[in-house]
């Protein structure tokens, strides 16, 4: 699979890594900036993702190249699409909502973490788990108001979407971004106000979810309201489907 | 609903060991240092040297059900919970691991200063007794208070993030706290204990009735608090609009945990008990008639109370993971 490269500053050391995967399988590489802070702000990125939903085509490019790249658990998802029907027939819709981690700002997994085992990443704003500290108790699985967590049985572990740390840290992309057939998802610096996830968040209506839990996500999304099941008129059809083992949004 | 419960039975089995052993405590604390502390502390003595042997025992079987929860355990990491003690940060639970070993560690301390059946003139342990019973009134209040405030603190969870959840598990501690004792008084009474136990001098009722008329009138005054209380967090949930309000729904009529609710928390743990036992505290408080309880009564009503108290957990733990916050 062509790898896509970020146009997004990285270290050179990590860039020319990257770019000897990339261009050895001849992707198309942008001009990358050669310092760790950007030249353009000066400052240090601050990643995040927009998916376009009207762009997904609900086609789980992005869960099964999430599976394949950590290789999750089964009964897990990292990355996962809900499907949405509303409507009784001939009014009926169909819509998707994709789902990560959304890296927020002000995570309240990492606020009740007890051993300090997750934390948000002052290099680049991704909120990691490091499986040798964390306990398994629990606690920023119920804290998640995304549900975005799980116990990974294999670890023991909570696990959770990392951004592809390992791929993002090399100047790739997130696998999902990487997979997405639809562009629906872009990935890239918001700090960077010239890059295109920040000009896309610029130049559109934008949402984000559950923001009234006042966890200021980094993951947005442009029309995502009609999948949400409450905007359904009493008595209308309703059906919420996901292939995670916890099937309801909690 | 059919949500996965990520904590479950090793969990509602701390929370409510945990309020058992820190009211216990505080009650056995509160009580001595009443009393005068050690020395010729009578009567409180007596009720405090119960509370202090519970004490200890539900903490460690709480903590050690917790380990059963934790997902490193399932996955054959068994000690990995030391962790816990490797940091110590803002985390409910890190204060809480904190807090519940200072917990156990005094508790047991305070437990062998309790060894002597009566308090002996000059004996090392009295003073040590009443310091450490100084220290095991805040703890045991902060440990019951913070088994609500872990469940209490994420926004996350709307049925558990309310502010008199914490008053609710305090007042839930204290009352099988008090339930607790009695129980142990009424299953194991001491030899100068018995029924037939001395008259006190000037006093015409005997001890261990008057013992046991103070430990029921609190546990009646901490039962009515309880429902006032369940009766605030209710309302409060009730009046407000969205996710609060679906989530408290499900301990409502119509909901999938009232009938458990209303029946076992509320009926069978709190309002027939404190009927019971205001109809055996009314005529010493109002006609000074003296205070005397069926053996079968004393033993039922802490068994229905502490029933009550667990059901409470039972109750709360599910209902907060049943429910989440609404909209995408």
């Amino acid at each position: 699979m062509r790898d896509e490269v970020m146009s997004t500053p990285v270290k050179r050391r990590d860039f020319v890594k990257g770019v000897s995967i990339a261009a050895a399988i001849g992707a198309g590489t942008a001009a990358m900036p050669t310092a760790a802070v950007s030249a353009k702000t000066g400052t240090k990125p601050h990643y995040g993702m927009l998916i376009d939903l009207r762009r997904c085509i609900g086609c789980h490019a992005c869960s099964v190249s999430c599976k394949a790249e950590f290789d999750v658990p089964l009964g897990a998802t990292r990355s996962w699409v809900e499907y949405v029907e509303k409507g009784d027939y001939p009014n009926v819709s169909r819509s998707f909502l994709p789902r990560l981690c959304n890296q927020c700002s002000k995570p309240q997994c990492v606020d009740v973490c007890p051993t300090g085992a997750t934390w948000k990443r002052k290099e680049d704003g991704i909120v990691v788990v490091d499986p040798d500290i964390c306990i398994g108790c629990k606690y920023c699985l119920h804290a998640c108001p995304y549900d975005a967590r799980f116990i990974n049985p294999v670890t023991g572990s909570a696990d959770k979407c990392d951004f592809c740390l390992h791929r993002v840290s090399k100047g790739l992309v997130p696998s999902c971004v990487n997979a997405c057939i639809g562009e629906a998802r872009i990935f890239g610096d918001l700090n960077d106000p010239s890059s295109k996830i920040s000009k896309m968040i610029a130049t559109n209506p934008v949402t984000v979810l559950r923001q009234e839990m006042g966890t200021e996500p980094n993951v947005y999304y442009i029309a995502a309201d009609h999948t949400d099941p409450h905007f359904a008129k009493e008595g209308q059809y309703v059906r919420v489907d996901t292939h995670r083992r916890q099937p309801e949004r909690r | 609903m059919n949500a996965e419960l990520l904590w479950g039975m090793p969990v509602i089995g701390y929370l409510f060991l945990a309020g058992v052993g820190a009211g216990a405590l505080t009650v056995s604390a509160s009580v001595l240092l009443r009393g005068g502390g050690g020395g010729f502390a009578g009567q409180h003595y007596s009720i405090a040297r119960y509370g202090a042997f519970i004490a200890p025992l539900p903490l460690m079987i709480g903590c050690g059900l917790l380990i059963f929860e934790l997902g490193s355990f399932d996955a054959g990491h068994w000690f990995k919970w030391i962790n816990l003690y490797k940091t110590i940060n803002l985390s409910p639970m890190s204060i809480g691991t904190w807090l519940l070993t200072a917990f156990i560690g005094v508790s047991v301390l305070y437990a062998y200063t309790f060894l002597p059946k009566t308090p002996g003139l000059g004996d090392y342990r009295d003073g040590l007794r009443t310091l450490l019973a100084w220290l095991c009134v805040p703890l045991g209040i902060a440990t019951a208070v913070y088994t609500g405030v872990l469940l209490g603190a994420m926004p996350a969870r709307p049925f558990w993030n309310s502010p008199i959840l914490a008053m609710l598990f305090l007042v839930s501690s204290l009352s099988t706290g008090v339930a607790v004792i009695l129980l142990f008084r009424a299953l194991f009474p001491g030899k100068e204990e018995g029924a037939e136990g001395k008259p006190m001098v000037g006093d015409y009722f005997k001890r261990r009735d008057q013992s046991a008329y103070i430990l029921t009138a609190s546990d009646l005054l901490l039962v009515g608090f309880e429902l006032l209380v369940i009766g605030l967090f209710i309302m409060y949930a009730h009046l407000t609009v969205g996710a609060v309000k679906e989530a408290v729904s499900v301990i409502l009529l119509g909901g999938n945990l009232a009938a458990l609710f209303w029946f076992g928390v509320v009926a069978v743990g709190l309002v027939a008990p404190a009927l019971i036992e205001l109809y055996y505290v009314i005529p010493r408080l109002l006609g000074h008639q003296p205070f005397d309880v069926p053996m079968g009564v004393e033993i039922i009503v802490p068994i229905a109370i502490l029933i009550g108290g667990f059901l409470l957990r039972y109750v709360v733990v599910i209902a907060g993971q049943i429910t989440g916050p609404v909209g995408i």
